[in-house]
């Protein structure tokens, strides 16, 4: 009786764990009554387990019906707006790596054709991650659904007129422009810091010869910072998802807005908070690449301005991020005042 | 004129849904087995397929309608349901409800002057 050792298997593996045996030998007793009443005391042939198989129908079908409710990644509730998702990620990403390519091309023109490939290979393996990311977000999404159908939450109390959700209050909306510039401008940074560094620095074209640039940080303590800036990124862009996914603010979205935030600052702390990051010899190399000779006016300016920017740098970055938390405090009080009403 | 009978199948099946319950609760004032309780109801006329029926009675032992009880005496173990106190009570209402229900429908379907099938 393999075939039928095969369906009970593939209706029970469906199911979880305490109900999985009681349910395993509840069909088998079925399946051995409906095949008797069949044969009627004859052996069983293939014909037989088939026909009984057939009514039975789809284990998949039988699985969740036993369980109450279909398993999905993405449910049908939901589909309309993970497709609407999912196609502004993929044209942010197919922006921000294009306006990253364009650049590359203009800054190296020699090399044009390996950056074409290198553009094609980057948007391919950047469709498959933005696809990843916004599964993701919307997996989970769809797990604490299923979560609270399981635990039965839904039916905790009767509803009421009272609990219809205010009309969209316009204060409260997400334009979807502000998560797609974030989302566009996180990607544009995150590929620049992988792969383009050295573009960060004062450019030179001088009339004879090639053009200089003169770094300003030191790639080497930059890149050990590299994982972690990237592991904060890719929370930046699941809260841009999350965002577009939400479409207006609620109390766990500001929350996760602010907890960004914070994390981007405790990254900046932890990168500029020791002077290693920036290139020690900026200055120098600015001489040398005679953009500003030794000894003339202007090296003593931008000495200067080195010197206070890197010292600074820390706080101006505190207070843009301060600004962020402060607009997301605004809206969470926004949100309470809308919502009292 | 195939899609004309799958409606009416469909309709056909919605109605008999709402009906499953009540078939089912009205047979175990005694124990049965989930194949026994197919087979009693499909001599009563009321057809049922063991994949609806088998998670149902899980589920009416979930709101506590029924009971159960494993026999493993037998030549194979099956799992006995019954009525528990609160399904007879429920049963008992849900005839009620069907009696009242297809008054009205009765009634419906009488002063259904000529204009359909009546």
């Amino acid at each position: 009786m393999e075939l039928v050792n095969r369906y009970i298997h593939a209706v029970t593996h469906r199911l979880t764990g305490r109900q999985r045996e009681d349910i395993k030998r509840e069909l088998q007793g079925l399946i051995e009554d409906m095949l008797e009443e069949r044969t009627e005391g004859r052996d069983a042939s293939a014909a037989d387990v088939e026909e009984v198989l057939l009514e039975l129908g789809d284990p998949q079908k039988l699985a969740d019906q036993y369980r109450g409710y279909g398993r999905y990644l993405i449910s049908p509730e939901v589909f309309g707006s993970y497709l609407a998702v999912l196609k502004i990620v993929l044209l942010s990403i197919g922006i921000a790596l294009t306006v990253a390519s364009a650049f590359q091309m203009f800054t190296d023109p020699m090399d044009a054709l390996g950056h074409f490939l290198d553009f094609l290979a980057s948007l391919f393996m950047g469709f498959i991650q933005g696809f990843a990311w916004v599964t993701l977000a919307f997996g989970l999404i769809e797990y604490s659904r299923a979560k609270r159908i399981r635990t039965g939450i839904r039916a905790k109390s009767a509803w009421k007129p009272a609990d219809l959700p205010p009309l969209p209050d316009h204060r409260l909306s997400i334009k979807r422009s502000n998560p797609i510039a974030s989302l566009i401008l996180t990607i544009l940074l995150g590929l620049l810091f992988t792969s383009s560094l050295n573009l960060f620095g004062v450019w030179h074209l001088p009339e004879s010869g090639s053009m200089k640039i003169v770094p300003i940080f030191d790639e080497t303590v930059f890149r050990g910072f590299l994982p972690l800036i990237l592991a904060v990124f890719a929370l930046s862009i699941m809260k841009d998802i999350l965002k577009m996914a939400a479409g207006k603010w609620t109390p766990a979205l500001i929350g996760f807005e602010i907890l960004v935030s914070l994390l981007h600052f405790v990254l900046a702390l932890f990168m500029f908070n020791d002077s290693a990051i920036w290139n020690p010899d900026f200055m120098r190399q600015m001489a040398e690449s005679g953009i500003t000779p030794a000894g003339s006016e202007a090296f003593y300016n931008v000495s200067s301005i080195w010197s206070r920017t890197t010292e600074g740098f820390i706080y101006l970055i505190g207070i843009v991020i301060l600004a962020d938390i402060i607009a997301a405090a605004v809206k969470a009080y926004r949100f309470r005042t809308i919502v009292r009403r | 004129m195939a899609d004309f009978q799958e409606t009416i199948n469909g309709l056909i099946q919605e109605l008999r849904r709402g009906t499953i319950i009540i078939s089912v609760l009205s047979q175990l004032s005694k124990p049965q087995y989930g194949y026994s309780l197919v087979t009693i109801l499909q001599e009563k006329g009321v057809s049922i397929d063991p994949g609806t029926l088998y998670p149902l009675l899980r589920r009416l032992e979930k709101q506590e309608l029924l009971e159960s009880t494993w026999d493993t005496n037998e030549t194979r173990p099956r799992k006995y349901y019954s009525l528990s106190p609160a399904g007879k009570e429920v049963y008992l209402q849900l005839c009620k409800e069907w009696k009242s229900l297809s008054d009205s429908l009765e009634s419906l379907i009488k002063g259904d002057d000529g204009n359909g099938a009546g």
